[in-house]
């Protein structure tokens, strides 16, 4: 970034705090690294502080959640983190709920992407949102007793309460020829497992309800009191086919309370094996939309490639699943090493291939009359929703990370953001299939670039991380912007990890998409957003 | 249409000849395994493994891995001072019991092993299995709290590299149509009920699968509030297969193993 404009960011958020100041809101201001700064607010202020920055500010809630932080302070801690795209930093507001006091105010009136975010809260640590419209358990099911709150402190990790039995219902909608249909949690394809309540009048989708948390495995509470260095095998399996841009943004944040910086061929290295994620994930859906659609040479011609990229990961890092390519301060081994001529070879088979079969694909009318106009997302709604990713770009959403909030020098490098206004399923596939080729041209320059780089360091080492520093992680990943949060403990241990993935943003995005669609249609439209269920439940 | 013909002659077949033809790619990564002979039993690896699946032996203080908890992350080989601790090239890890997957002569006392499978099913029964699905399976794939990564690699299984309908081998959408159960996860909290109710569901008799170190053991999520510690904890387990995630070719070295089609 060059002086003058990292100097008019700095301005602009000037601006913000003042105006903040002048509202009466404004509470003790603190500079964590270059882009976060945290705002101290009265917990009765909250709502009019949030209403500000979604409303007049234009920033979006990236992400908002609670840490048990009563042996430091005696309260609970809320961080309400929004992200300004525009100059790049995050704006956190952070108030304390007191011990005793057990609620919070909702804000999910004002901020509409903050109504899952409360729910959650409430299931970890029993803060009630007050004022919420639906305060139904997310996570939890029915055999989760009440009053038992993992993400306190004084919660054992390994207590496994006795099943209970409580109830937990649907959303209903009423109406002369209505009726329902329960899908799940075992679905009929290999995938993961929720359950989806549809309420269907005849053919068209009135209504649809997404139960998850069916594989939520407790991540974050297993996390904490463990070592940074357990931390990271933890954050390469909250979701398989994103493992590394996990571990990405768990490393980053870590970088940043160590205060590091990582070697620039590390940088680079982790370029290549991000794209690669990406790469691979796309072409799986593009092959997965084309599958439902009964379309069997495009899927065949697509799995096809998408084993190719598996090879070139196989290859170089051993790891399908670029798992273990990662380490807090660089990369573990220098993967690319004296094997850049022949990952080149690789790409430029699968670039020729791709672009030949994205022709032959889109000539098919058939098929272009199952996903167009199908499954439409508006701009608004993913906006309000904070739909990120693929899912956000299809309907005109201005958001990526590697732009906004640059990492691992994506700022020296030239590539685009695909972005349509549609917000249909082709719309999707099309930003898909666009973000391969970049991503095979990314490839393509980080191996040129590293072929030339002299042999030097991969790895930073982290040293011992000042006790309760805390900084977010964030990148994009293949499924849309990840963003962790990491405070750590004492002797480098983790006191909180609060990991959001793209899906948790999504998955309310994919439900207003289905609306008004066919019931077969649904398949192509969970298809063409590919939300993890894993990533989604942790 | 012309121009999908013409790339559908283009790649011929793409099927590799596993496991007739072993898997040979540069630098995959298999299981780890402990030089006896160069471990001093320092128990830096045991202390440090992100899955507890490294055990100091009682008796002769070396170091030896439960395959079964085991999650390949390489930590151990970065770690081991002496270099005892070393990744090899082996994915065809897959047993019928848990306990060949535990290292030789430890003896593993808090293990909890309830692998009823034998006793249910008798001698007698698990030959006429054999006898039924030799030519022919049909599998359900059950996902019950893994995170998703084993599940792709089922999916791989699809992909024109394996094409396991080869073997006559193919995934169906119900329990009910299924000869096994392909479960990955850890059979967590909210999954149990379903996974009960499913294997209730397929008909008898039937062959359980455990794919993954989750599946087997509960993985690096063992112990958690929200978790079971394996599968075999709710239901009976005919084979599992270690690896986190198993690749493609080793989850069918593990089916094939169910039936008694290799070695």
């Amino acid at each position: 970034m060059t002086g003058e404009v990292a100097l008019e960011k700095e301005k602009y958020t000037a601006q913000k705090i003042k105006a903040l100041e002048e509202k009466g809101l404004m509470g003790t201001v603190k500079r964590v690294s270059d882009n976060e700064y945290y705002v101290n607010i009265d917990p009765e202020k909250i709502r009019l502080a949030a209403q500000e920055a979604h409303n007049n500010w234009k920033m979006t809630l990236v992400s908002l959640f609670a840490s048990d932080e009563r042996a430091l302070c005696q309260c609970f801690a809320l961080y309400y983190a929004f992200a300004d795209r525009k100059a790049g930093n995050l704006f956190v507001l952070r108030t304390e709920i007191h011990a005793e006091k057990n609620e919070f105010l909702s804000i999910s009136g004002e901020v509409p992407a903050a109504a899952l975010y409360e729910r959650e809260i409430q299931d970890f640590f029993g803060l009630v949102p007050v004022g919420h419209p639906d305060p139904k358990p997310l996570v939890f099911h029915e055999n989760w007793p009440e009053g038992c709150f993992p993400l306190r402190k004084e919660f054992e990790k390994s207590f496994r309460p006795s099943f209970a039995d409580r109830e937990i219902g649907f959303a209903r909608v009423e109406g002369e020829g209505i009726y329902e249909i329960p899908v799940g949690p075992v679905h009929a394809g290999i995938i993961e497992p929720g359950h989806f309540r549809f309420s269907v009048a005849g053919e068209p989708i009135i209504n649809l309800e997404a139960r998850l948390g069916y594989v939520h495995k407790g991540i974050e509470k297993l996390c904490e009191g463990e070592s940074i260095e357990k931390g990271l095998h933890f954050s390469e399996r909250i979701s398989g086919d994103e493992s590394f841009s996990h571990s990405l943004a768990y490393c980053q944040a870590v970088e940043k309370i160590a205060g590091i910086s990582v070697p620039y061929k590390a940088q680079l290295t982790r370029v290549f094996f991000a794209e690669l994620e990406r790469l691979v994930s796309h072409l799986g859906d593009l092959g997965g939309v084309c599958l439902d659609a009964a379309y069997g040479f495009a899927t065949f011609q697509y799995r096809m490639l998408r084993g190719w990229s598996y090879r070139i990961a196989a290859e170089t890092c051993g790891m399908r699943f670029l798992r273990s390519v990662n380490q807090p301060g660089g990369v573990r081994k220098d993967f690319l090493k004296g094997r850049e001529a022949s990952v080149l070879l690789q790409l430029e088979k699968i670039r020729k291939e791709l672009s030949e079969t994205t022709d032959l694909v889109r000539s098919n009318t058939l098929y272009a009359d199952r996903i167009e106009n199908t499954g439409i997302l508006k701009q608004q709604t993913a906006k309000d929703l904070n739909a990120v990713g693929p899912g956000g770009r299809g309907s005109g959403v201005e958001c990526d990370v590697r732009k906004h909030f640059p990492y691992c020098s994506y700022d020296k490098l030239d590539f685009e953001t695909i972005k349509k206004k549609n917000g249909d399923i082709s719309s999707r596939l099309q930003v898909k299939s666009l973000e391969c080729m970049e991503s095979l041209k990314l490839m393509e320059t980080v191996l040129h670039e590293l072929r030339d780089l002299p042999e030097g360091n991969i790895r930073e080492e982290i040293g011992i991380l000042p006790a309760y520093g805390f900084a977010f992680g964030m990148n994009e990943g293949a499924k849309g912007e990840n963003i962790h949060w990491l405070m750590a403990g004492e002797n480098n241990t983790i006191f909180r990890y609060k990991v959001r993935t793209p899906s948790f943003c999504n998955w309310p995005a994919l439900c207003h998409a289905v609306r008004g669609n066919l019931v077969p249609d649904f398949p192509l439209i969970n298809k063409s957003f590919n939300l993890s269920y894993a990533g989604n439940d942790l | 249409m012309f121009k999908s013909i013409k790339k559908i002659i283009e790649y011929g077949r793409l099927t590799q000849e596993y496991p007739n033809d072993p898997v040979n790619i540069d630098g995959i990564i298999g299981c780890p395994v402990i030089d006896p002979l160069l471990c001093t039993g320092c128990g830096i690896c045991e202390k440090r493994c992100p899955s507890e699946a490294i055990l100091l032996d009682g008796m002769t203080g070396k170091a030896g891995i439960r395959l079964d908890r085991c999650v390949f992350c390489c930590l151990c080989e970065d770690i081991c001072p002496q270099g005892a601790a070393k990744m090899t090239k082996d994915i065809e890890l897959a047993e019928k019991s848990r306990e060949k997957l535990m290292p030789g002569g430890i003896t593993v006392c808090e293990c909890d092993v309830t692998d009823v499978s034998e006793e249910d099913l008798g001698e007698l029964l698990s030959k006429k299995i054999k006898k039924m699905f030799g030519r022919s399976l049909k599998i359900r794939e059950v996902d019950s709290g893994s995170c998703n990564a084993c599940d792709y690699e089922i999916n791989g299984l699809n992909n024109p590299f394996n094409d396991i309908e080869r073997f006559g081998i193919s995934f169906v959408a119900s329990p009910r149509h299924a000869d096994m159960l392909l479960v990955t996860g850890t059979a967590s909290r909210n999954m149990q009920v379903a996974l009960q109710k499913t294997y209730a569901a397929t008909p008898d008799p039937k062959l359980v699968v455990a794919v993954g170190a989750c599946a087997c053991s509960g993985g690096i999520f063992r112990g958690s509030y929200a978790t079971g510690d394996g599968i075999d904890t709710l239901v009976p387990v005919d084979v599992y297969i270690p690896g986190c995630p198993p690749r493609p070719q080793a989850i069918l070295y593990g089916i094939l193993k169910a039936l008694d089609r290799v070695r």
